[in-house]
């Protein structure tokens, strides 16, 4: 067991998996030679060899599309995007065949791929860099879409991921990348796919949150709770397929819901939350369920991100009028 | 351009090939003609969809897959019939596959042909990732990949291209130039002075055949799948040819091209010219023809009245497709459906 | 056997086509995918082969016409058989071998566009769902509400933006609320008037033409009216007994107060002062029935009937047993304009424990009022009018005040109304006789 940050357990993960199975091989833009360009990939392609760690020309749809050949073909490749603002040259070779080619074969040529993509804003980045478009993804039916927020759960994630039948899109907060630290296990565990994790029990009200976002959730739970609010935090962690009884449950409990994302509100994952908690768990339900999120602008520059990015502030301020009903 | 049989059915050079080869050549180019008839026919009578024929391009598709080993890798288009049964891939299941039922992109354990690609240029980097793989965990298995001209106009041709390239996988690329992507010539696609031209870009090789000779296109393949499997790298094969019918079934040809043009490459039919050049050797007579046709027609009935004979999938089949489990949400939906 | 091949849907959305030219004559003999006749779509000419092998028994239609898809385009049997017309089958498919599945149509690669297009009718006026997104309660009350039969209409709201809560649901599914919690609101006492009254009620206003129907749909107040007009109805045996009261001296003393301190004193106030104690007497008449037992309330909060502009409405009186003659007549009156301006808040509204009723003021004599849901009791006064009397076996002319007084028979029998009514009486005849205690 040792403490490591998001990235550490990530390269962890990675380098375990390298080890463990010999059909693994990675991929993508600057990933071998100097590590990736977070590190996430670091020493990798030195211990594990160039046949097993590859640096790719900068071609977003080739990298998706030879890891789906590599997968259809019995490897198990695991293929980095550099930023989820750059994966929508590859976003037709994921929907209209990673996603797709279970179905077309009916189930005699499959894809068990995983594309890590580092995701999310609060970075100051330059423009394309701090995207948040995990719906377009989640929309996708025949894709799996997976968000850690702790190292622990990125190494159980990502070994999860990798050993999955289908295809998986491994999305990494920028954000939390070396901004959490936790004691990780260094043996072979996974975890599970699907399951939402209740960070904190609570019994007035839920919030529900992914990625960077748990953050600002966390400390907004911190503060509500001392002023005497029971409140339960919900880590989403797989936002394909969506834990729906999870989810419910919670609401059923506490009767009222905030969702904390980055993303954009209209049409964002907190509006397919909101609708599961309104058809399965309306008659528990003492307050609308909001959401908090960013705004429905592009991201803005480092200058603005403030105006844009769910504050502590905007989510207690979204609780207090949640639990005044 | 490399040819070996003459529209005359007349042999410039030596054949590398044998008499007996030749006669199972032709007789699958039969075969496959009496398919597409078959198939355009039965579009004709509702009992098809869409129907897209390859009339004219039996022999780059034939004279390829004949090149091929029963396991090597196959990524091709919806016009690419002839080359994946050739390959191994069941008539019924292509047949099945145009009725719409996701069974007929199912084929048997060991056939490795992907279901059809219907997306344009989509399809060649999957190749390129199929042959990597391959020769990764070390086998000498190759993959060939097949298109038209105008998907070297896609982006993700380029990207296929130099990714083969860049890491040397055993990556055949053939080009079926068949004149037309529907209703755009050749000429306005690209103005690379030949397809075959374009593999110089990519470092990569690259040879241009004369499509409508079996013979010729078999050798050219045979090479390249030699040059991959000994690790020498992709090639890309220009096969130049013609699309006699229409894009689909739903276009005429009338609207954007000569029909004198069409009709002087219905003289250079691949398959007339080995029936002449067979005719010439010996191999071939009138009761052979007929027997040939009866085969092959009785095969396509067969074949047809099976994959008619699917039962109606189920609404369970359709969503236990997506994963290997159903999700959670799905199996909500698969409740619901069964209510 | 012969066999109806019809018109295929060829060219994606196709619905009909030309047939140009037959290739094969009725009588001929043809072979499964032999082409058999050029038609001619919005597409192209294109050569259809048929699907059978034997004789052409019947042609579909002429050169030059027009079929549709679906349509017999030709018909093939054995020599011997003539064409027999059978029932059509689905658009698009081709007849069957006896043993072959039917082939339903199957799409193309871009789909099928449907050609048969959908006439919008011109639209519908947005309705004017009254009343209905006006109710604020939350999903959960709005269950319990379904569930206890409740018409959240009829229930007044006594959370935030007067949103109606679990309790308030809770309240007006008992049929009669205990002490400490507010009863179901009151119904507008609204009384048949007896038919020998010279009585001038408010006229609805004209149906709309002659012969023609008006539909005019109930406002929220009339139809919380109706309702407890019906549950009183339905569920409480009325029992109605007439008198007469001489009111010479009530009315003496009403103008005297009225000239003294300057104010018109309305005669409900001296009637409810008269009627407390004979509620305090006969407390059954300040009662809730509730399941098996009868309430007796501690309070006297007595309604009275108020004009709205939508109808007669209750208002309330809150412990009018605490109340001077002067504060009773303020109430009437602040009351009554409160109701007009409809200003008047829910514990205004609801809770009383008896009610009076004033008819007289609409010129109403006796009548049968109804008792209002939740209590027991009632007591109309309609005008006073100069009536020949009696008095010491003399004739004499006096002002006789009509009274009608209802009560619940479940829990108050005759004698007992009787004797309530000859106390209500006998104060109302001598004022002094409510002013001592």
């Amino acid at each position: 067991m040792s403490e490591v940050t998001l990235a550490q357990a990530l390269n962890g993960a990675l380098d375990t998996a390298l080890e463990a199975d010999e059909r693994v091989i990675l991929l993508g833009e600057d990933i071998g030679r100097t590590g990736g360009v977070f590190r996430i990939t670091d020493g990798l392609q030195e211990k594990h060899g160039e046949h097993r760690v590859f640096d790719t020309p900068v071609a977003e749809s080739g990298i998706v599309g030879a890891a789906f050949g590599m997968a259809i073909a019995g490897l198990r490749p695991v293929a980095e995007i550099q930023f989820l603002g750059f994966s929508y040259p590859a976003y037709d070779q994921i929907i209209n065949h990673v996603a797709r080619i279970r179905n077309r074969s009916n189930h005699r040529f499959t894809a068990p791929l995983v594309i890590r993509v580092p995701f999310g804003g609060g970075i100051g980045a330059a423009e394309h860099h701090s995207e948040s478009t995990e719906a377009i993804y989640a929309h996708i039916p025949g894709l799996k879409v997976v968000v850690p927020s702790t190292p622990s759960d990125a190494r159980g994630l990502l070994l999860a991921a990798i050993e999955d039948p289908d295809p998986v899109l491994f999305l990494e907060p920028i954000r939390l990348y070396r901004a959490v630290k936790e004691e990780v296990a260094e043996l072979y565990y996974t975890t599970d796919i699907g399951p939402v994790r209740v960070e904190r029990e609570g019994g007035d009200i839920t919030l529900i949150s992914w990625g960077a976002m748990i953050k600002e959730t966390r400390a907004a739970a911190s503060l509500l709770e001392e002023a005497g609010t029971s409140v339960e935090v919900l880590d989403l962690r797989t936002l394909s397929p969506l834990d729906h009884d999870g989810i419910v449950a919670s609401a059923k409990k506490t009767g009222r819901v905030v969702v904390v994302h980055e993303a954009p509100r209209t049409g964002g994952l907190g509006a397919e939350i909101a609708a599961v908690i309104q058809e399965q768990a309306l008659y528990s339900l003492l307050a609308p369920v909001r959401r908090v999120t960013g705004l429905d602008t592009v991201f803005p520059l480092k200058r603005s991100e403030a105006h844009y990015l769910p504050s502590v502030d905007r989510i207690v301020k979204a609780a207090e009028e949640t639990l005044e009903g | 351009m490399f040819s070996l049989i003459g529209p005359d059915g007349t042999v410039r050079d030596r054949l590398p090939i044998t008499l007996e080869e030749m006669r199972g050549l032709y007789a699958d180019m039969v075969e496959a003609r009496t398919y597409d008839h078959k198939c355009m026919a039965m579009q004709r009578q509702g009992r098809l969809a869409t129907y897209a024929p390859f009339e004219g391009q039996e022999a780059a598709q034939i004279g390829a897959a004949a090149a091929l080993r029963p396991d090597d890798w196959v990524a091709g288009t919806y016009r690419d019939a002839a080359l994946m049964w050739r390959a191994g891939y069941p008539w019924r299941l292509l047949i099945a596959g145009r009725t719409g039922d996701e069974r007929g992109g199912q084929p048997p354990e060991g056939v490795n042909v992907l279901p059809p690609s219907i997306t344009v240029g989509g399809h060649m980097i999957h190749a390129v990732g199929l042959a990597w793989a391959e020769s990764l965990k070390g086998t000498d298995r190759v993959a060939l990949t097949s298109f038209g001209d105008g998907a070297t106009s896609e982006g993700d041709f380029h990207e296929a291209m130099n990714f083969a390239a860049v890491f040397n996988t055993p990556t055949v690329f053939l080009c079926q130039n068949n004149g037309f992507a529907i209703s755009l010539p050749r000429a306005e696609q690209t103005l690379s002075e030949s397809i075959a031209s374009k593999a110089d870009g990519y470092g990569m090789a690259g040879a241009q055949v004369d499509g409508n000779d079996v013979a010729a296109v078999l050798c050219v393949v045979r090479d390249a799948l030699e040059t991959a499997r000994s690790g020498g790298g992709p090639t890309l094969i220009e096969a130049v040819t013609y699309r006699v019918g229409p894009h689909t079934t739903s276009d005429d040809p009338t609207r954007y091209r000569d029909e004198d043009e069409t009709a002087g490459w219905r003289e250079r039919d691949p398959l007339e010219r080995v029936r002449l050049l067979l005719d010439r050797a010996g191999g071939w007579t009138q009761e052979w023809q007929t027997e040939l046709e009866e085969v092959a027609s009785r095969r396509i009935e067969e074949a047809v009245a099976e994959a008619e004979a699917l039962p109606q999938p189920t609404v369970e089949e359709m969503i236990r497709r997506m994963y290997e489990e159903p999700t959670g949400p799905l199996r909500a939906q698969l409740d619901e459906a069964g209510q | 056997m012969a066999h109806e091949f019809r018109l295929p849907d060829i060219g994606e959305g196709l619905t009909e086509a030309e047939i140009l030219r037959w290739l094969v004559a009725e009588g001929d003999r043809v072979e499964a995918d032999q082409p058999v006749v050029e038609v001619e779509t919005d597409k192209a000419v294109v050569e259809i082969p048929s699907p059978y092998a034997g004789t052409v028994l019947h042609h579909g239609g002429a050169e030059g016409e027009t079929i549709a898809v679906g349509s017999v385009l030709v018909v093939i049997g054995d020599e011997s058989e003539t064409a027999t017309r059978t029932a059509p089958p689905p658009a698009g498919s081709v007849t069957p071998e006896p043993s072959a599945p039917p082939v339903a149509s199957a799409a193309p690669i871009v789909g099928t566009l449907s050609e048969e297009a959908e006439v919008l009718s011109a639209r519908a006026d947005e309705n004017d769902a009254a009343g209905q997104d006006t109710i604020r309660a939350l999903p959960i009350v709005r269950k319990l509400a379904r569930d206890l039969g409740i018409d959240l209409t009829t229930v007044r709201g006594s959370g935030p933006d007067g949103r109606i809560t679990r309790e308030d649901v809770m309240t007006a599914a008992r049929p009669a609320g205990q002490p400490t919690s507010p009863p179901p609101p009151a119904a507008a006492a609204v009384e048949v008037p007896a038919p020998s009254g010279s009585v001038t009620l408010p006229v609805p206003p004209p149906v709309a033409g002659v012969g023609q129907d008006e539909r005019r749909p109930m406002t929220r107040l009339r139809r919380t009216i109706a309702t407890n007009m019906a549950k009183s109805w339905a569920e409480i045996p009325h029992v109605t007994t007439f008198d007469d009261v001489v009111a010479t001296r009530l009315l003496e003393i009403r103008s005297a107060l009225g000239a003294r301190y300057e104010t018109k004193i309305p005669v409900e106030a001296l009637v409810i002062k008269a009627v407390i104690p004979a509620l305090q007497a006969f407390p059954e008449f300040n009662a809730t029935l509730d399941g098996d037992d009868l309430v007796l309330h501690g309070s006297y909060h007595v309604g009275i009937a108020v004009d709205a502009p939508e109808g007669l409405m209750v208002a309330v009186i809150r412990d009018a047993d605490a109340r001077g003659v002067l504060d009773l007549a303020a109430e009437v009156r602040r009351l009554g304009e409160g109701a007009k301006a409809r200003s008047l808040g829910p514990d205004e509204l609801t809770g009383q424990t008896f009610t009076v009723s004033n008819i007289g003021a609409v010129g109403g004599g006796h009548g049968t009022p109804i008792v209002p849901y939740g209590t027991t009791g009632i007591l109309s006064v309609g005008r006073a009018q100069e009536k020949v009397v009696v008095i010491d076996g003399e004739l004499e002319i006096a002002p006789v005040m009509p009274l009608s007084l209802s009560y619940d028979h479940r829990v108050i029998d005759g004698a007992h109304g009787r004797r309530f009514m000859a106390l209500v009486m006998e104060n109302l005849e001598e004022p002094a006789l409510f002013l001592a205690g």
